[in-house]
Order: structure tokens, then C-alpha cells, then sequence
């Protein structure tokens, strides 16, 4: 296995593993909900650059890379979605 | 073993565990915000094992699921809202 998506893998394992272990540990749900970009916008791509380092450019690389992309972009979208709810349970209710 | 599988075991102890042991606990926006981690953490996990086991048809579980769990995770924040 190439070394430098070797180092990436390990570096995207290490990003998900203190994220999801950070988001137990920690108290308030809006740090547990900070702690999930890491996860997608940073170690997705991280695994999806060691897959692509690894296989080189074929099609099965393309449609890993499709999917890290989705994450990317749908993880911010859910963190906004999830601290609006957050924000409108803390709201007084009139 | 390869590195991937070892990755992808590495994550369902390490990650994929926490993140259930979050969706098991609390209100639920609190249990929102465990489930959303166990979708990215399984959506991970998917593509390592898919890269492990050498089988790009495989790679179809994760791309299904990353869009449905964001599908999925937005009717539950729609439902869970106060406001309709």
C-alpha cells in the first residue's frame, strides 16, 4: 500500500475516532454538534484521498469520491438543520 | 487483515460505538445529533470495507445511505421542531 495514503487513512481514522469520542465525553449538545464536521469535512475527504491514492483514477475511485463529496456537503447542511431545532427547543414558549 | 479492514474495525469499536451509545441517550435533538454521527461514521465504515473486500459494486451501500440519512435527518429535524 502506497505510504501516503496509508499515513491518510490513519490521519482520517484518528479525525473520526477523537470526534465521535469527543461528542461522547463532552456534556452540551451543541459541542457534541460542532464535533461532527470534523467527520465529514475532514476525514471523509482524507479517506477518499487514500482511496484514490490507492486505486488510482478508476471509476469505483470516482463514485468514492461522489459519496465523500455528498458527506461534505450534506454534513453542514444537517448541523444547521439540527442547531435550529436545538435553538427552538431553548426558545420560551409564548 | 488489510489496512482497510483494520481501519473499518478501528471505526466501528472506536467511533461507531460512541456515536450509538450518544443516539441511546438524552432529549430528542440530543439523540438527533448521535444519529447523525452513526450515519457519517457507518457511511465511512461502508466505503472502507467495500476498498477492503476489493468489491466496487459495494460502493453503492454508502452512496445510498448518505443520501438517504440526510433525507431521513431532515424530516427529523422537521418533525422534532416546535414550529409547523
Amino acid at each position: 500500500m502506497n505510504p501516503v495514503a496509508l499515513a491518510l487513512l490513519a490521519a482520517g481514522v484518528l479525525v473520526v475516532v477523537a470526534s465521535a469520542v469527543g461528542a461522547a465525553v463532552l456534556r452540551d449538545v451543541r459541542a457534541r454538534l460542532h464535533l461532527l464536521t470534523p467527520v465529514t469535512s475532514v476525514a471523509g475527504p482524507l479517506l477518499g484521498l487514500a482511496v484514490a491514492l490507492d486505486g488510482g483514477w478508476t471509476a469505483s475511485t470516482g463514485q468514492v469520491l461522489v459519496v465523500v463529496a455528498l458527506l461534505a456537503v450534506t454534513g453542514p447542511v444537517l448541523g444547521s438543520a439540527t442547531g435550529r431545532l436545538l435553538a427552538e427547543d431553548e426558545e420560551p414558549s409564548p | 487483515m488489510n489496512p482497510w479492514s483494520v481501519a473499518a474495525f478501528v471505526l466501528v469499536v472506536g467511533a461507531l460505538g460512541p456515536a450509538l451509545w450518544l443516539g441511546a441517550r438524552g432529549g430528542p435533538a440530543q439523540r438527533l445529533v448521535g444519529l447523525e454521527l452513526c450515519s457519517s461514521v457507518t457511511v465511512l465504515v461502508l466505503l472502507l470495507l467495500a476498498q477492503a473486500v476489493g468489491q466496487s459494486q459495494f460502493l453503492i451501500l454508502p452512496l445510498a445511505l448518505v443520501l438517504l440519512s440526510f433525507a431521513g435527518t431532515l424530516v427529523f429535524t422537521r418533525l422534532l421542531g416546535s414550529r409547523p
